[in-house]
């Protein structure tokens, strides 16, 4: 017996990137914008999304994937804010989404009438940063009542974002959190980050949020 | 979870690129850069895991840890028969 070698050098994520691509140009080709929303679980995806949706979900036309290991509780909470269809991507277990399953969401959404698509990952820090989806923009929440050396500690999250929208800040006068501090990481990971801070609850920086859907999703605005 | 999916993916590419010869692959060698978010003790555990169910017959992983974010399959090794003795 003889062992021969085969040269290969293939990128473990080649798929997922060449479907990432698949899923950019049904998106282009239908003038649908795509956010990519991620962060720890619990610190507000849904609730932020909620509130995105009452307000901006009919002028935006915004269509919401929203990802979970388990149950579609989430999709079920989204879908009494919107007539629009959510569709829920429960990933029996996986700790993310990737481009697979998005490109089959879209499948089930009726893109000519949708304008912003945005897509709530599986609440998790570490996976989701190395899963291209096809987004035109990547979002990170960052809640106040957690650790300010997040992104000192999930760096490829915070590297690989956009935006990062601190969360929960209604809490701010209760927490040990220093904002400060915590934006000082960010930018350390990623001096491109830019940042907005919110209170879902509160209503408070709202509108900043709102200001950042909008930016987002103007430059493919059809005329 | 996450290493699991991507030794799935590594099995399925290798499946692709080698056809019916995966029962004869010996070694797989995978580059887990040092910055791409893979951790490579628990991508073995379940490469090996991978290995042992058909069609695979055993290879066994061979990671190295390049610097950077590259997370990429460098080589096979397939065992050849060298045909009947003379």
């Amino acid at each position: 017996m003889t062992v021969r070698r085969i040269e290969v050098r293939e990128r473990v994520m080649a798929r997922n990137d060449e479907l990432a691509a698949t899923v950019r140009d049904r998106l282009a080709r239908h003038h649908v914008t795509a956010i990519n929303l991620m962060s720890s679980p619990g610190s507000g995806k849904t609730t932020l999304l909620e509130r995105t949706l009452s307000v901006l979900g009919d002028p935006l036309d915004i269509a919401v994937v929203a990802g979970d290991c388990q149950t579609q509780n989430d999709a079920d909470r989204l879908a009494a804010h919107t007539g629009r269809l959510v569709q829920a991507v429960v990933t029996g277990g996986a700790c993310h989404l990737d481009a697979l399953q998005v490109n089959d969401a879209l499948d089930h959404l009726d893109l000519d009438r949708t304008r912003l698509l945005i897509i709530e990952n599986v609440g998790n820090l570490v996976c989701p940063a190395s899963w291209d989806l096809g987004e035109n923009a990547r979002v990170v929440l960052f809640a106040v009542t957690e650790g300010e050396d997040k992104p000192l500690k999930y760096p490829k999250m915070f590297e690989t974002a956009d935006w990062v929208v601190l969360t929960k800040t209604d809490l701010l006068p209760y927490v040990p959190f220093d904002a400060e501090r915590a934006l000082r990481y960010c930018l350390q990971v990623n001096p491109r980050l830019k940042f907005v801070q919110v209170s879902a609850m509160t209503g408070q920086g709202m509108d900043a949020w709102f200001d950042v859907v909008r930016q987002v999703v103007a430059p493919l605005v059809r005329v | 979870m996450h290493e699991l999916s991507l030794a799935i993916e590594i099995g399925r590419l290798a499946e692709e690129r080698l056809g019916p010869s995966v029962a004869r692959c010996v070694t797989v060698g995978v580059e887990v850069g040092s910055a791409c978010g893979v951790e490579p003790s628990a991508l073995e555990f379940c490469l090996e895991a991978v290995f042992s169910y058909p069609p695979w017959a055993g290879a066994k992983p061979a990671i190295t840890r390049p610097d950077g974010d590259i997370f990429q399959v460098t080589y096979f090794e397939i065992e050849d028969d060298d045909g009947p003795p003379d």
